[in-house]
């Protein structure tokens, strides 16, 4: 079983909620596993396997208790300047993409699922993330990791929105609106994040928009002064990391999140249920 | 009276004249300006459209000091026809009174109202303004920048001693005017707290509010009525407003609440564009939730859509333009590359996650307080070969050459701040080492001692103990601000010219030599700021003192990088440079955008 973490833009926090899941279940005593289908970094590590994955993966690996593997990120596009892209699929280097010689999308998809099968198979539950925003009007057609794994999949999908820098039911519903009107029944729920102040005077906006678009919120996350590995240039790398070992703050960090979130309500028994547990 | 007389029968005598640039006020008003009637023959006239009656101190006098009909060619070409079609030969004649009605008749009318509102916060609202500002005023319209209500800690004085937004004031050279007032931001928040915020009307503070009592109280109560007021205002003496939202416009759980943004709109009966900052993707879900989330009757007014801040190619977005069109039936009127602009930032916001700025050689340590206030103050030293560094903890002062310590809305909190996290200690460690300068609130604390024994600034009564760098004492006495323009010359170095301006609770006594002297707005040159050269120490009230080059060259003769002096040539003044990034603004958003549908929108041609 098995659930997709949308951002409704980049930096929206897919990648730390993803985590923080991942560390919840895990918790839990479900046997659960990160997975991206595609990803867009120049942050990547060694996997045990010997392949090359995003550092996003590899973190939210960790919060699942689990050892990183290829299959978790089976396509990686890391950018090497001069409109050339180098394509990692199923963690080896296997072509330079440029203008001219664009990657097979449809034989690439088919990895992509292929991979996202065994994952399923060997683990209880995915938590899947997608990447930048599912509903870019110019790429929705040739995307793979948003509307394709949920095109191909069929999985349940979750929004993640940024209330700090404002606009966030405007992004939350205008995702929705975009989305493809036959992909519309998998788009389950939605969760505001970094929220500063008292929680309540959102409550009006939040059954507007479960209103409007059937979704179903399952929290409000608080603004948390933590820091996380970086995927991406736009994320911002403020925040409190302590204790000598770099990888156990991080965990640290994701369980005071998870208190927060407790704390603050957040609904994951329905998570756990939109993913088909 | 008798002097405006004579000086009018000058002008008769002279005739039309056009913009007068040996004079050394040009322009006063705005940039391509009629100076033909300096004074206006039409004085007083007592038409409530141009001006109003003052109490002054003998008795009733006429106001009409931001009237500008009378500087708009076309008004000055009439009146000289009328004057020589009538053999008028004295600034007496009662036909006087017939020419300005005819004048009115026939030149002025009410202006038309535009509104750029954002999609999220930093959308690039503030920028999108300033380039239609400069764009209509290119092309010859006389136009206005208008935020209702802005919640910022950059702040700049007007010359009547009003405190607005600092980007009200760049928009309105980007208008091309040389006054900009307080009726172009009429309520300025500024946080003092985590919430609360001093509300400021009319660039004086009005009162404090926290969240809720500025939504509940303020707006239903006085708010509405200031944004209609300043609005119209405007809308009598320029051909266009152009209006700045603030924040996201669909924010519905305050939405009835918002004056900042499609109320204000209403208010002013302006057209809307939307603006979407396309860099952190979602930009198309942003602006179509955006249009469908605002109730119909407002949504009417969104007339265009602009995709800002593209890096790489703009066409790749015109598919994705175009489908965004055909769902929200709104043209995108623009697709904006990012501009490699210098221009000051407006909120803190933009500083997230920003550990240093620029690229030069030569690194000054800026003290980033919780509360600090008008950043921009360093933006000049970018300049120069200098980077700056944000310093929050004292491990950030390591291999600084220099130390400058800018404003804060509230010097002993952030005083406190930095004596709790070490800050306090590690700047005294460095003194008479590197050069440290201090403005406004960092100045405060460059002194003997801090006296808030009235609790004013900080709630909590207390006498402070500031770094003693300075042999003064600032006390808050009473809860009072000084807000005042000056204009001066360094009192040190070469005596060059500077600007700056005052904002600031507390007053301070100083018993040190003065680093400025301002002779500009006072009777008698007034000294101000402290200087000791043998110890690196600089202080002053005067933000804005980086901008012009005398006092930047003087504190960088100080700084040395690597034991050696650092070459600080550039030495031009940040007016200018604003002044050349305004037209590259401008070029950037005319070569990407429909003019011809802009000048719909802003119903200038109507």
């Amino acid at each position: 079983m098995s659930i997709l973490f949308l951002g409704t833009s980049s930096g929206a926090g897919k990648t730390t909620v993803c985590a923080m899941m991942c560390r919840y279940f895990s918790n839990e005593g479900i046997d659960v596993a990160p997975f991206k289908g595609s990803n867009l970094s120049l942050n990547s590590i060694a996997t045990k396997d010997g392949g090359e994955i995003g550092i996003g993966q590899a973190f939210q690996a960790r919060a699942a208790g689990i050892e990183p593997e290829t299959d978790m990120n089976p396509v990686l596009l890391k950018p090497s300047g001069k409109g050339v892209m180098q394509l990692v699929l199923n963690g080896k280097p296997a072509m330079d993409i440029t203008k001219d010689h664009p990657m097979d999308r449809t034989k690439v998809m088919e990895d992509v699922k292929a991979a996202y099968a065994r994952m399923s198979e060997r683990h209880q539950m995915l938590l899947c993330e997608g990447s930048g925003s599912p509903v870019e009007l110019n790429l929705m057609a040739t995307d793979i990791a948003n509307v394709g794994l949920m095109r191909a999949t069929g999985v349940p999908a979750v929004l993640v929105g940024d209330i700090e820098r404002g606009g966030v039911f405007a992004a939350i519903y205008g995702t929705w609106r975009l989305i493809p009107d036959e992909l519309k029944p998998q788009l389950k729920g939605f969760i505001i994040n970094r929220f500063r102040g008292d929680g309540s005077i959102l409550a009006p906006a939040l059954k507007r928009i479960e209103d409007l678009t059937g979704m179903k919120c399952l929290g409000v996350l608080r603004y948390e002064y933590l820091r996380f590995p970086e995927e991406d240039s736009l994320s911002s790398s403020e925040g409190k990391l302590e204790g000598d070992d770099i990888h156990s703050a991080f965990l640290a960090n994701l369980d005071e999140m998870i208190s927060h979130a407790k704390d603050d309500g957040f609904d994951f028994g329905m998570l756990k249920k939109m993913a088909g547990l | 009276m008798e002097k405006i007389v004579k000086k009018v029968n000058e002008e008769i005598q002279r005739g039309w004249l056009g913009p007068d640039r040996n004079c050394p006020y040009h322009p006063a008003h705005f940039s391509g300006q009629d100076c033909s009637f300096c004074y206006c023959p039409f004085f007083p006239c007592n038409d409530t459209t141009f001006g109003w009656e003052l109490q002054g101190r003998h008795g009733p006098v006429w106001n009409c000091s931001d009237c500008l009909f009378i500087h708009r060619t076309p008004v000055v070409k009439f009146i000289y026809s009328e004057i020589e079609r009538l053999g008028i030969k004295d600034a007496k004649d009662p036909r006087f009174d017939d020419i300005f009605i005819e004048a009115k008749k026939r030149f002025w009318k009410k202006g038309k109202a535009m509104m750029v509102v954002g999609a999220t916060s930093d959308a690039g609202k503030s920028v999108t303004v300033a380039a239609i500002c400069r764009i209509l005023h290119r092309k010859g319209y006389l136009v206005a920048p208008f935020k209702s209500q802005n919640m910022s800690l950059n702040s700049k004085v007007t010359r009547h001693g009003a405190e607005i937004a600092m980007i009200q004031v760049l928009q309105a050279k980007a208008a091309g005017l040389t006054n900009p007032d307080a009726h172009m931001n009429p309520i300025l928040l500024k946080p003092k707290g985590d919430t609360i915020s001093q509300v400021m009307v009319c660039g004086k503070p009005f009162a404090d509010y926290d969240v809720d009592g500025y939504y509940n109280e303020f707006v239903p109560g006085p708010g509405i009525g200031i944004v209609k007021e300043h609005v119209e205002f405007l809308k009598d003496r320029y051909d266009c407003v152009v209006m700045e939202g603030a924040g996201s416009p669909a924010e519905i759980n305050i939405y009835d609440k918002d004056i900042a943004n499609m109320r204000a709109a209403d208010i002013a009966d302006a057209n809307v564009i939307l603006v979407v900052n396309v860099e952190w993707g979602g930009s198309f879900a942003y602006a179509i939730g955006t249009v469908e989330l605002i109730p119909e009757k407002d949504r009417k007014r969104i007339k265009g859509i602009i995709l800002n801040n593209v890096r790489g190619n703009t066409e790749n977005l015109r598919p994705g333009a175009d489908k965004l069109e055909e769902l929200t039936g709104i043209p995108v009127i623009g697709i904006i590359p990012h501009a490699d602009v210098v221009l000051p930032s407006e909120d803190s916001e933009a500083l997230r996650g920003v550990r240093s700025k620029g690229e030069g050689q030569s690194r000054i340590g800026a003290i980033r307080f919780p509360r600090m206030a008008n950043f921009t103050d360093l933006d000049p030293l970018l300049l120069e070969n200098v980077s700056v560094v944000y310093v929050e903890k004292p491990e950030d002062l390591a291999g600084v050459d220099a130390i400058v310590m800018p404003g804060t809305k509230n010097t002993v909190s952030d005083l406190i701040w930095m004596k709790e996290n070490g800050l306090f200690d590690a700047i005294k460690g460095l003194w008479k080492k590197i050069p440290i300068a201090g403005i406004c609130g960092g100045y405060q604390m460059m002194g003997r001692t801090l006296d808030d024994s009235n609790g004013i600034e900080n709630g909590k009564p207390a006498v402070h103990e500031g770094l003693g760098f300075f042999d003064n004492t600032t006390s808050f006495g009473e809860y009072t601000k000084r807000i005042i323009q000056n204009e001066g010359k360094l009192a040190v170095g070469d005596g060059g010219a500077i600007t700056g301006y005052e904002l600031h609770m507390g007053m301070s006594e100083v018993n040190e030599k003065p680093l400025v002297m301002l002779d500009r707005f006072h009777a008698d040159p007034e000294p101000e700021g402290s200087v000791r050269e043998d110890e690196l120490t600089f202080g002053t009230y005067q933000h804005g003192i980086f901008d012009k080059p005398a006092f930047r060259r003087y504190f960088l003769s100080f700084v040395k990088h690597d034991g050696k002096p650092i070459d600080a040539e550039a030495g031009c003044d940040y007016d200018e440079v604003l002044e050349e990034n305004l037209d590259k603004l401008a070029d950037v958003f005319g070569s990407n955008m429909d003019v011809e549908k802009l000048l719909d929108i802003a119903g200038v041609r109507e």
